[in-house]
């Protein structure tokens, strides 16, 4: 065992000495960083700010969007935009207090605006500018003489920036646009919920570039430079870059020949409506037609042009997507749905008829059939066939109103179709609960008869008379409705993946199959007997099914037509259909607003076109020799592109290949 | 292996102390993790680091539960082995950033230098412990001198200046504590003043002569060599009294400060977290240091209080100067902050001094 020696005190007063002197010197310390930080922390921040690396970003190239063929609808042009670098300008300006005004001057001249406007567009840069560093941009799509103009002034302006962008570029203007959609700059709200975004950056905003944004948008990438304090750059951290990955290719299920004559038609016309084709056996949507079109390649824009303004004002709202936002009685084509549903209900037999007189009385109203001078005794197929109101009117009373509602839900009313776009409408199908909960009132048996024709409060959009149509014709599939066919991924290793935008059953409705028959002879009656409403839609060597609409917009108090009327109160116009009608690969539905005329006049041409423009192969056959069973066959079977079956993508856009 | 005690007394380590460490070398895990994910995606620094104290924990151990008297026994040992490695680096090691001072074996590669710190320190308390005058006479001190000097003298050629210069915590403990009369303090001041300008030209490369005039006048060339300082100084500056938060440092972030998980990890601290951090860390640092030289007072012998005076005197040297130097107090020299920056060596020195500190403090009581 050791003993304390004496010199413990000795030791012990070092240890302390020691200890004083560390703590002394730490108080020291404590004292400088309180200097560094606290008193002189507003300098340190400047200077970390200008002497900060700059992070120059490497816009990725938004994914092209294209037709089922490969045509392209939507790609990138190369653009510069002007920008203000705030960084180096800050000290020219401090040191030459001349020098702000003759920039504003050489700018306004440049870019042809009064000071007034370049120094609003300044403000507003800057309001919207989160980081006090980040360059401005003031203007954008610069020609090649303002571009030349510019950088001929690089030395008197080092702050000017001309930026290579590349720029969202719609080929066929309004074509597709309700479909495609647009871009536009990022707001507050889209950064807080991609953390991904930064200000200035473009996304998508309706359409498919909004719902499909994710892959399209890519992924920026970033060089970091190191500057020093006088705004000089010294060198990129290579470690930190990041490369650029472009955007995703989307393929649509739109055909762009269909499309084309879609809207050639309602334009030709100066029709307003809307029209969908798409493919009852999975429901790809074929063509989707919302007439009048805006031009998406105006919103891309950050600065509001007149062009923007026109469509902000325009009286026809040609920002909504009539085809899925916009909301219609349907009018006779609802016929269709009551003639399912009162043979599968058995609330009416195939050999049921009804004698029309012109009108009858229904729960102490007299309601009346279009054709006043009466039909006759009707059965179902020539009920639909003719579009007889009486006939419905007493299978509507036979079914009651919640029956026909159910069924009117289980064939797609009332509830989105889920398709892939934004903004999708649900319509109203009305039934006692729907009265009860909506309306707080009692549902009157009479408004059922309204029902029962497609009136009264029944609304439903001009997508969801398709997906009904579509269901009806192949037997009872309700297909969720797509525009989208495949995404295209290419791989860092150049290889490329596909992902298919899957078809998806949302349910099977059981239609027995005499009754669907019963429907589908009367509905090819309607396109292909003598006194039919569409004999406008009939094609020789193709078998079209289809009913007709009319829908009254104004009250109407006896018969008369609504042709002469002025613009908003004429008659909307709906075309319904599908074919061949043994084996049906396409549904059309048209629908004119305002038309004047029923509906076999003004939709059912469309429809025609349409399905020559789809069957052309087929019918140049059938013309040929339509007594060879071959070529019949041919006919029926039809030669649709097949999924997973898909055409060669193109080779890179034009736009693609003008680099910098 | 009598003296080697097999208690379970897991319970009378010192708690505050060894807890005070541990927070230290987390936040230094977070200050690297800070410091490095932007440029090292993949974390591999930062996974590293976690890895070299994982292992300094377990040397900690080992040096706090086998009696210190059994390492004073084996200390000739250890030294000699140091020194043996120290040798064949001069002789064969590869030559990094200038000088020669790792080891590679395998694909690790280690500085015998920094693990040479503890075992000299081993050693001089070994030294003290048998020498109990309360003045060193000079065949004495010139033992201590020399206990000291070799391996100073085997580090100052490879030639890593900073980490020799570290040793001289060691030189002040034997000079202050060791006792020493007022004679040999003017012989040892005259030398100085003798050795300082003729080492300053004739020895020291002129890389670490522009480290000195640097530290004179670090403003003299903001983008040559006065970069780093000038850097961490603003880094530190721009973080004012909160900081700009976690990850958040652009400073460090962007690569600006060189050596930013290493010898300028305070000033990715004080980027981040602010004058605030900075107390707090320097005020854990005090804590530590305040209790060891309250264990070397406690120490149950001679050898006891001397090796725990040593082995804080590192720990005062390192943090004094890392933190002086980040804000220019002090010229740059590639000291590390203990516990916190990035190194496999200097972390596992720094848990073993801990280690050795707790066991000093534990065997306090003779029948302990």
């Amino acid at each position: 065992m050791r003993v304390y020696r004496d010199d413990q005190k000795f030791l012990n007063f070092r240890i302390n000495a020691v200890m004083w002197g560390v703590v002394a010197i730490f108080v020291f310390l404590a004292g400088s960083f309180w200097f560094v930080q606290g008193v002189q922390a507003e300098k340190y921040r400047g200077l970390s700010e200008s002497n900060a690396l700059r992070e120059i970003v490497m816009p990725a190239k938004r994914g092209l969007i294209m037709d089922r063929y490969g045509k392209i609808l939507a790609d990138n042009q190369p653009a510069y935009s002007l920008a203000i670098d705030r960084v180096t300008m800050t000290p020219i300006v401090k040191s030459d207090p001349a020098h702000r005004p003759k920039l504003i001057q050489f700018l306004a001249q440049v870019l042809q605006l009064t000071p007034a406007d370049l120094e609003a567009r300044i403000e507003k840069e800057k309001e919207k500018a989160v980081n006090p560093t980040h360059p401005l941009i003031i203007a954008e799509d610069l020609s090649m003489p303002q571009v030349a103009e510019v950088q001929a002034h690089n030395l008197t302006f080092p702050e000017l920036a001309v930026n290579p962008v590349q720029r969202r570029n719609y080929p066929y203007a309004t074509m597709s646009a309700h479909v495609l959609g647009f871009i536009g700059e990022v707001n507050e709200r889209d950064i807080a919920a991609h953390k991904e975004l930064r200000q200035g950056d473009l996304i998508g905003k309706r359409g498919v570039e909004l719902m499909y944004d994710k892959w399209l948008r890519g992924r920026d990438g970033a060089q970091y430079w190191e500057y020093d304090s006088h705004g000089r750059r010294l060198e990129e951290v290579t470690s930190a870059r990041k490369e650029a990955v472009s955007g995703d290719n989307v393929y649509l299920t739109l055909d762009f020949e269909l499309q084309r004559r879609a809207e050639q038609y309602f334009i030709e016309n100066e029709f307003v409506g809307s029209a969908v084709a798409l493919d009852p056996r999975n429901g790809e949507v074929l063509a989707m037609v919302s007439s009048p079109a805006f031009n998406p390649n105006v919103y891309s824009k950050r600065f509001t042009t007149q062009a923007y303004k026109e469509i902000q004002s325009n009286p026809f709202k040609i920002e909504l997507n009539r085809s899925i936002q916009g909301l219609y009685s349907p009018g006779s084509v609802f016929k269709t749905v009551m003639a399912v549903a009162g043979l599968a209900e058995g609330a009416i037999g195939p050999g049921t008829t009804f004698d029309c007189g012109g009108s009858g009385v229904f729960f102490g109203r007299r309601f009346r059939c279009w054709q006043k001078n009466g039909h006759g005794a009707v059965s179902v197929e020539r009920a639909l066939k003719v579009s007889c109101d009486i006939f419905f009117y007493n299978t509507g009373a036979r079914l009651g109103v919640d029956r026909i509602s159910q069924w009117a839900k289980d064939l797609g009313f009332g509830n989105i179709t889920q398709i892939d776009l934004d903004g999708e409408k649900a319509g109203i199908v009305p039934s006692t609960a729907w009265a009860a909960t909506k309306q707080h009132r009692k549902w009157y048996p009479s408004e059922t008869i309204s029902v029962s024709i497609g009136q009264g409060p029944l609304i439903v959009t001009p997508l969801q008379v398709a997906v009904m149509m579509g269901s009806i014709a192949n037997g009872g599939t309700v297909y969720r409705p797509h525009v989208v066919r495949f995404i295209e991924h290419a791989n860092p290793d150049n290889t490329v993946q596909r992902y298919k935008v899957a078809t998806q059953a949302l349910h099977h409705l059981k239609i027995p199959t005499d009754v669907a028959g019963h429907v589908h002879n009367g509905l090819w009656k309607v396109v292909n007997e003598e006194g039919g409403t569409a004999s406008n839609a009939r094609i020789t060597g193709l078998n079209v099914a289809g009913k007709t609409g009319t829908v009254q917009v104004i009250a109407q108090h006896g018969w008369f037509s609504t042709a002469g009327l002025p613009f908003m109160s004429r008659d909307h116009a709906w075309f319904a259909s599908y074919a061949p009608n043994d084996n049906p690969q396409m549904v059309v539905v048209v629908f004119v607003e305002h038309a004047g005329a029923h509906g076999g006049t003004d939709s059912a041409p469309l429809a025609k076109l349409l399905y020559e423009a789809r069957f052309q192969q087929q019918l140049e056959n059938a013309r040929l020799d339509l007594s060879n069973p071959e070529t019949l066959q041919a006919i029926k079977e039809g030669e649709a592109p097949q999924p997973g079956q898909v055409p060669k993508a193109p080779a890179q856009p034009a736009g693609a290949e003008i680099g910098h | 292996m009598s003296r080697v005690m097999r208690d379970r007394a897991f319970l009378s380590l010192d708690f505050n102390f060894l807890g005070t460490a541990l927070v230290i070398a987390a936040t230094g895990c977070l200050l690297i993790y800070s410091a490095t994910y932007f440029t090292d995606p993949n974390l591999g620094i930062f996974h590293r680091q976690l890895l070299w104290i994982a292992i300094g924990i377990a040397l900690m151990f080992l040096f706090a539960f086998v009696d210190y008297h059994v390492f004073f026994d084996i200390a000739p040992i250890l030294y000699g082995i140091g020194n043996v490695m120290l040798l064949y680096l001069l002789l064969w090691g590869r030559v990094t950033a200038h000088v020669k001072s790792w080891i590679h074996i395998g694909g690790f590669q280690f500085q015998p230098a920094e693990f040479m710190k503890v075992f000299t320190a081993l050693m001089l308390a070994r030294f003290f412990d048998s020498n109990d005058r309360a003045y060193l006479n000079l065949r004495s001190f010139i033992i201590a001198m020399a206990i000291i000097g070799l391996p100073v003298l085997l580090i100052f050629v490879q030639p890593d200046l900073g980490t020799a210069a570290s040793f001289a915590p060691l030189i002040g403990v034997s000079m202050f504590f060791g006792g020493i009369r007022w004679r040999v303090w003017a012989i040892m001041l005259v030398t100085v003043f003798v050795v300082l300008p003729i080492g300053y030209f004739k020895v020291l490369h002129p890389y670490q002569r522009e480290r000195v005039m640097i530290f004179l006048n670090p403003e003299r060339d903001p983008l040559g060599s006065g970069y780093q300082v000038t850097q961490a100084k603003i880094a530190i500056g721009s973080g004012g009294i909160h900081g700009k938060g976690f990850k958040q440092g652009t400073q460090a972030k962007l690569a600006f400060l060189p050596a930013r998980h290493t010898d300028f990890i305070f000033a990715v601290l004080g980027e981040e977290w602010g004058f605030i951090g900075v107390i707090i860390v320097l005020a854990l640092y005090l804590f530590l240091i305040v209790q060891a030289l309250t264990f070397a007072k406690n120490a149950r012998d001679r050898g006891g209080t001397f090796l725990s005076i040593c082995l804080i005197a590192f720990f005062i040297f390192h943090v004094l100067i890392n933190v002086s130097m980040q804000i220019g107090v002090l010229p740059t020299t590639g000291i590390p902050l203990p516990l916190i920056s990035y190194g496999g060596s200097s972390t596992m020195m720094f848990f073993m001094a801990i280690g050795l500190l707790l066991n000093v403090d534990k065997r306090r009581f003779v029948n302990a």
